[in-house]
């Protein structure tokens, strides 16, 4: 009898054990990384407040052309962060998935809100809304469901098409908030490089030193702004490539191979963290 | 015309038309992720400076332009990239002229020009930021043939005022591209027609003078 009972729990133990070995450590800390990458939200926040930056160097006319492309970025600016809280939310439930101990992220389901309230106004096409309705849904399952049946091989499957897709969205909105600071930093600095070589009479050289002061500043500001653009879309990228190599790989996470690679995403995100936290 | 190569003075950091840094792995994540919005007609690369004026057909540009006229989030991109490019000519071609009186004292009459000039310059900037709102915020339907002409349009445009000889000329043509631009931006394509035709006219002007040096007035 006792050797019965011996050898039952060995072969509990042993089927433990082989459970066990599938390390999740590196999926967990793939998407804490995830999680935690910066830039996205405040290069939304930067771009909604474009105008405000540019207001004391318009003319009157261009001023109101400003106006109303202010009012049609404030507009949209909610969606574009609700995009990133998605984003963030799937990585955090994830690596609740991933870890040992039991978590309740009922509280966050109100994160979700209810959808993106501009959805026919949003610049976000059909396939980018199609891929929130379906995130926002995937969450809500997971969540709820107090991770009954808890797999992060179904939450990957069933996530990443929506992962990339919501990426997607976020790396072509990063994009288009680079040019429009490319083009409010020719906005701000071209009206000295025109207003300074004019203003060369005696009476104008305390204006004109205080100008290139002025010009010295703001260049060096946009200067600092315009590596945050390049480190947000490496990060965007990282992440959404990790995610796709950890959806081929669901199979074989215990690899010595894919949990290298997946420290190696690990490494990179908080690389571009630290660079992006350090300025 | 997004590709122009003219050194601008205060373009330190980089041109317009930015692009990812090597280090990412863009290829690779192109694979991975799904395709960007499709940029069928590659307008960007087709369009070449100093091409003939594809636009002359006003009547042609109107209706389609009333048919609606960007086709996609990335042709917005583009269109607002080359009226960045425009604006950038302006301000290049504003700075040679001013730097052509080296320390000379420029008349205020010349000043009041070259401001009025800047201040066009800021106002086809705030168009190209109304340009790229719209790329955020709209996906616009099918439409390709105008733009194209627009977008190679434009690119002329661009070119004459970097070669222009006289600086004077430049404001007519440049009020016909923010009238342009300004439909296009504010989406009242009725008038988009009206702006060719002050454009065209402003170019077969400016076709008389020999592009050169910028005259020392």
């Amino acid at each position: 009898m006792t050797r019965r009972v011996l050898v039952l729990v060995g072969v509990l133990v042993a089927g433990c054990a082989s459970t066990g070995q599938v390390s999740l450590g590196e999926v967990r800390e793939f998407a804490d990384a995830s999680a935690r990458l910066g830039g996205y939200a405040e290069l939304s926040r930067r771009y909604r407040d474009t105008y405000e930056r540019e207001l004391p160097y318009l003319s009157p006319q261009a001023e109101r052309v400003a106006r109303d492309t202010d009012a049609r970025r404030r507009a949209v600016f909610d969606d574009f962060i609700a995009i990133q809280k998605t984003l963030v939310l799937y990585m955090q439930t994830l690596s609740s998935l991933a870890g040992d101990g039991r978590y309740d992220m009922s509280g966050r389901i109100d994160d979700l809100g209810s959808g993106l309230k501009a959805m026919t106004d949003s610049g976000l096409q059909q396939r980018h809304v199609a891929a929130y309705t379906g995130m926002t849904r995937l969450l809500t399952r997971v969540i709820t469901s107090r991770y009954q049946n808890r797999s992060v091989d179904t939450m990957v499957r069933d996530g990443n098409a929506d992962v990339q897709t919501l990426i997607d969205a976020m790396i072509v909105l990063t994009r288009i908030y680079e040019k429009a600071n490319e083009n409010e930093r020719k906005t701000v600095l071209g009206l000295f490089s025109a207003e300074i070589p004019m203003a060369n009479r005696n009476t104008d050289r305390m204006l004109v030193t205080l100008a290139k002061v002025h010009l010295q500043n703001k260049t060096a500001e946009y200067k600092l702004i315009d590596r945050r653009y390049k480190l947000a879309q490496q990060g965007l990228t990282k992440v959404a490539l990790g995610h796709q190599k950890m959806r081929e790989n669901m199979d074989k996470l215990s690899s010595e191979e894919t949990r290298h690679m997946l420290a190696g995403y690990v490494h990179d995100l908080n690389l571009i963290r630290d660079a992006l936290s350090g300025e | 015309m997004a590709t122009s190569s003219h050194s601008n003075p205060d373009q330190a950091s980089g041109d317009a038309d930015t692009t990812l840094p090597s280090a990412t792995p863009r290829q690779e994540a192109a694979s991975s992720l799904p395709n960007k919005p499709p940029t069928p007609d590659a307008i960007v690369t087709t369009v070449t400076p100093g091409m003939p004026p594809a636009a002359a057909d006003a009547h042609d540009v109107d209706s389609a332009a009333r048919a609606n006229a960007l086709s996609n989030m990335q042709c917005v991109v583009d269109l607002a990239d080359s009226v960045v490019c425009i604006a950038d000519d302006l301000h290049e071609r504003i700075l040679q002229e001013i730097a052509g009186y080296n320390d000379r004292t420029m008349p205020d009459a010349q000043k009041a020009l070259m401001r009025a000039l800047t201040d066009d310059e800021r106002l086809l900037r705030q168009y190209a930021h109304a340009l790229y709102a719209d790329a955020a915020t709209f996906v616009i339907q099918d439409l390709k043939e105008p733009q194209h002409r627009l977008m190679a349009l434009t690119a002329e445009a661009a070119e004459k005022i970097r070669r222009i000889g006289v600086i004077g000329e430049v404001t007519g043509l440049v009020g016909g591209i923010l009238l342009l631009v300004g439909s296009i931006a504010r989406g009242q394509f009725s008038q988009v027609g009206a702006a060719l035709e002050k454009i065209q006219l402003h170019n077969a002007t400016l076709k008389t003078l020999k592009p050169g040096s910028p005259a020392k007035t």
